[in-house]
């Protein structure tokens, strides 16, 4: 047992409500408590889904427990009356996966068809959002699924692209646009906008593409297995990546076409992917050449998410921006030794694996890396530390919800990532001014500059209730904490220090003084450190 | 007249509805006592469902938190909370720590009163709070934290008479309350909640209990069998109707008469433009927070037609008032969201009132909506809050008749595939 206030990853019931909801024509019922459909909300607020999400909840109630009623069938019906759905998922939630209920029997005693209902029991308590979510989803392909003739000509499966996903929509107009320049057609996207019958023709496409480890790889390696369908794995994230990307899905596609006599696709000249149609793709290659840039080289980057975007983000720093990586992590346990061999030797250290934020926090802390790609929690907690910090993957939150153009995939994702990390780093030139200078007229204060608009809670109220106001000056939180006084001497040389160092300094020196034995920061303490630690 | 309570007609359904659990209460019972820490023994769905429905995104170190269940608690006898517990007093010295149940630890049939017990000290008690989504819903859990704060209220004796409001509202609309009580003569012996743990008021046998949220039955039953105090049943603080109701008999428990005809007269002046605008509109109130039937009371008093007015529990003795002032309204306890569905349709009301889960698909079935949980985080009680209250109808009204023209084929196209 542990004190929980966070976590990165949702329940088994979310992840399998993530890829219903994305579908035409299946339904959720959820056997469970009063709130547990709570997770309607995530989807209504914020996807700002216009229709109702096709949930329903079977409740559960103490009394019915104590009576040994289930109204589950009874919900089964009005569902079925009330949506005609082509298939209806059942599943259970925490409390009441602990009641043993045979969930086929009592679905069966509702008389609606057996073909109709899926029953979609996990263990709550062992699986979480994104295995859920996989899983359903090869489930639904095994079931589904049938062979059948290929589309005569180039086509693709889209697969994986799921309610709630980062930039989901962006990302699929990115691709799309692509395979579009490329002359290959989209099969299915699937589950976003697949309904039954588009599950049955999946088959039909010449190869699938599953560029998220998270969720639609294990359909897509099915398909492999069942159908000798060939796939993609990898995440089109960056120019390089997405110039690979495009050369295997050529490669592949004419695999395909050679058997079937269909004649061989060529990469087109690359201006043909820009959104003009006539200039370069991308603007990053330049971008990564240029003066403006090189003066980015010595920043220091941490980066922590999920499989999919920790690989990806750590790569594009490193290799199309040549900025340092400091370290990185990732809260998905299951794909934790993935994601250390696609990292092998980009990091200093070992990938830090963990779904506790508070030990991201700490290393963030400890570490005060010039740029933080991480969650939305790592926003949170950057903000404390008055870290520039970017989000990358989900968990997604209101703020990913944009209505703008904002993919990450593609080259036009490439220009969206760059340009986000160089308006969340504090800039190259501005930054030796102020090395030389020392605050060189910039000062900020800290309480008044809010770095990437206000906080918002997902349910689009502001809430700062919630806890921002609750947040003291971490330097104030600090120096009460620990105990260690400085004199005005030392907080006066202190305040030369540039602005956005000054937080490490504060500590550096303080734990340098601690070493020493003394009990508070005088000026000769503080001049001791500097020439000891440099800077 | 007090009307007899069960005379009014409720059609109860059977609860296929969309709303949160008790554990809603959370997120503003521990910004109301500001020495508290509230603990939840549940699991990740808990977890989730705080920190996604109720948006509440962790910044520092809140003062609520999980107790997580994992697999491997499932075997244990007891759950053992006492690191947890010494971890929580370690970061934030609170008073008083409410250990909330779950559904979970419920089916596993924890004992949380026993469990309570032994992780109180003498200076930190720990109170049990039932909260679970298999008995109640949204705001049913403020009523129970209420329950358990009881035996830190100390015993005012006999002849200390004063009112006692039951409610949480935030300091700015106590004080109104407080200012407007004494103004009449009403001697005022606090707020069950107050702000902090170690300032909850004496409750005695001449207390009068003067309910200012719609969902506090449980705790002022106990407290008139315990105590012995008196509860005032009139209609709740909301828009000039109820407001002068709430107060004319408040003062009458006092023995003084008041006739504050003039001053709900002039607070109905004040929004004339507003009731002018609602007048003989239709509006439909799913049920969501409980505080349902004074909305549409005052909705009703205001003109507009209340085509259905639903809430997840209806008390009548507590509600027996406002069900009176509803006469001939359609009332539901424990609605059925589909067939609110289908009557919306049907009806096509001019406004409904429902949760964050419903709004934006009933908007983006052409309704105008306002979200029911707003009315709980704006003040609207009393005098002060006539206008607010009548604002928070009218403005989605007004707003929606500003909007050009929509075409729902053009603007909703990829918004949500699922449902094209």
């Amino acid at each position: 047992m542990r004190l929980a206030f966070w976590l990165y990853e949702g329940t088994a019931l979310h992840g399998i409500s993530r890829i219903t909801n994305s579908m035409k024509g299946v339904h959720t019922v959820y056997h469970a408590p009063q709130g547990d459909d709570y997770i309607t909300a995530t989807y209504s607020m914020l996807e700002r889904t216009p229709d109702f999400p096709g949930l329903s909840i079977s409740v559960v109630r103490g009394r019915d427990l104590a009576q040994g009623v289930s109204r589950l069938p009874g919900t089964l019906q009005q569902v079925a009356h009330h949506y005609n759905p082509d298939l209806t998922v059942i599943a259970p939630s925490c409390s009441t996966a602990l009641l043993q209920e045979d969930l086929h029997q009592l679905a069966a005693h509702s008389g609606v068809p057996e073909d109709k209902l899926l029953v979609y029991a996990l263990n709550p308590f062992r699986v979480s959002e994104n295995e859920a979510a996989d899983g359903l989803l090869v489930e639904l392909v095994k079931r589904f699924a049938v062979s059948q003739e290929k589309t005569s000509l180039p086509s693709v499966n889209l697969i994986g692209f799921t309610s709630l996903g980062f930039h989901l929509r962006a990302n699929l107009t990115s691709l799309r646009r692509m395979l579009q320049t490329l002359g290959i057609s989209v099969n299915v996207v699937a589950p976003w906008g697949a309904g039954i019958e588009d599950l049955r023709k999946l088959p039909a496409a010449w190869l699938n593409i599953a560029p998220y480890r998270e969720i639609g790889a294990t359909a897509a390696a099915y398909l492999g297995e069942a159908f000798g369908m060939p796939a993609i794995y990898e995440a089109p994230i960056g120019v390089e990546p997405t110039l690979a990307w495009l050369r295997s899905v050529i490669e592949k596609i004419n695999v395909v076409g050679a058997e079937r006599g269909v004649p061989p696709l060529g990469m087109p000249k690359l201006n043909a992917f820009s959104l003009d149609g006539m200039s370069a793709p991308s603007g990053v290659p330049w971008f990564a050449r240029t003066a403006d840039m090189e003066s980015f080289s010595n920043k220091r980057a941490f980066v922590f998410g999920d499989a999919t975007h920790t690989v990806s983000i750590v790569k594009f720093l490193r290799d199309e921006l040549g900025m340092q990586i400091i370290g990185a992590g990732t809260y998905m346990h299951r794909h934790a030794d993935a994601v250390r061999k696609e990292l092998e030797g980009y990091l200093p250290g070992p990938l830090m694996v963990t779904d506790k934020f508070q030990d991201v926090s700490k290393v963030i802390e400890e570490e005060m890396p010039d740029l933080v790609c991480g969650t939305q929690m790592e926003r949170h907690s950057c903000r404390k530390l008055d870290v520039p910090c970017m989000v990358v993957c989900p968990p997604t939150h209101i703020e990913n919800h944009l209505l703008g153009y904002y993919p990450f995939f593609g080259f036009d994702g490439a220009d969206v990532i760059a340009d986000r990390v160089y308006l969340s780093c504090k800039l190259g030139l501005e930054k030796h001014l102020i090395d030389f200078f020392g605050d060189a007229g910039l000062e900020y204060e800290d309480e008044t500059a809010p770095s990437e608009g206000a906080p918002q809670a997902s349910n689009g109220h502001d809430s700062d209730s919630a806890g921002s106001s609750a947040v003291s000056s971490p330097v104030q939180a600090a120096t009460e904490a620990d105990g260690m006084s400085w004199t005005d001497e030392a907080e006066n040389m202190l305040k030369k220090v540039p602005f956005f160092v000054r937080k490490k300094v504060r500590k550096n020196t303080e734990n340098f003084a601690r070493e020493q034995g003394s009990l508070s920061v005088t000026a000769e303490v503080f001049r001791q450190a500097k020439e000891s630690l440099g800077g | 007249m007090m009307q007899v309570p069960g005379e009014f007609p409720i059609i109860k359904e059977d609860n296929v509805t969309h709303s949160f659990c008790g554990l809603a209460c959370v997120g503003w019972m521990y910004q109301k006592i500001k020495d508290s820490f509230f603990l939840i023994l549940g699991t990740h769905t808990c977890a989730h469902f705080l920190q996604n429905a109720l948006g509440m995104m962790i910044f520092a170190k809140p003062r609520f938190g999980i107790a997580l269940i994992e697999e491997g608690d499932l075997a244990k006898q007891e759950p053992t909370l006492e690191e947890i517990i010494a971890e929580i007093k370690a970061d934030h010295n609170p008073s008083v720590i409410f250990l909330l149940s779950s559904c979970t630890p419920e089916v596993m049939k924890v004992d949380f009163k026993g469990l309570a017990h032994h992780l109180s000290t003498q200076d930190v008690p720990v109170l049990f709070v039932p909260a679970s989504g298999l008995v109640y819903n949204f705001t049913q859990a403020e009523d129970s934290v209420l329950h358990a704060l009881v035996p830190y209220c100390p015993e005012a004796p006999a002849g200390q008479k004063n009112v006692v409001f039951l409610g949480s509202v935030n300091d700015a609309t106590a004080d109104d309350l407080r200012a407007e009580a004494e103004a009449l003569g009403i001697p005022v012996g606090g707020f069950l909640p107050e702000s902090r743990f170690d300032r909850m008021p004496a409750i005695g046998p001449d207390t009068v209990l003067a309910p200012i949220q719609p969902y506090l039955s449980r705790v002022a039953v106990k407290l008139e069998r315990e105590r012995g105090a008196r509860t005032l049943h009139s209609l709740f603080p909301f828009g000039p109707d109820g407001t002068r109701a709430f107060w004319e008999d408040l003062a009458a428990e006092f023995g003084i008469t008041v006739d504050l005809r003039d001053r709900e007269q002039a607070a109905w002046e004040k929004i004339r433009k507003q009731t002018e605008l609602l007048r003989d509109k239709k509006v439909f109130l799913t049920a969501d927070t409980m505080m349902e039937l004074p909305l549409a009371r005052f909705l009703k008093s205001a003109g507009a037609d209340v085509v259905e007015c639903s809430s997840a529990y209806i008390n009548k003795k507590f509600l027996g008032r406002e069900l009176a002032a509803l006469d001939g309204v359609r009332v539901v306890e424990q609605p059925n969201f589909h067939r609110q569905l289908e009557d919306v349709e049907r009806i096509q009301p001019d406004l409904i009132v429902t949760s964050l889960m419903t709004a934006n698909p009933f908007a983006g079935h052409g309704f105008v909506v306002k979200w029911s949980m707003e009315f709980m985080l704006m003040p609207i009680h009393s005098w002060s809050g006539v206008i607010s209250l009548a604002n928070l109808f009218v403005s989605p009204l007004m707003r929606r008749s500003k909007l050009p023209a929509f075409d729902k084929e053009v603007w909703l196209e990829g918004v949500m595939p699922s449902a094209e």
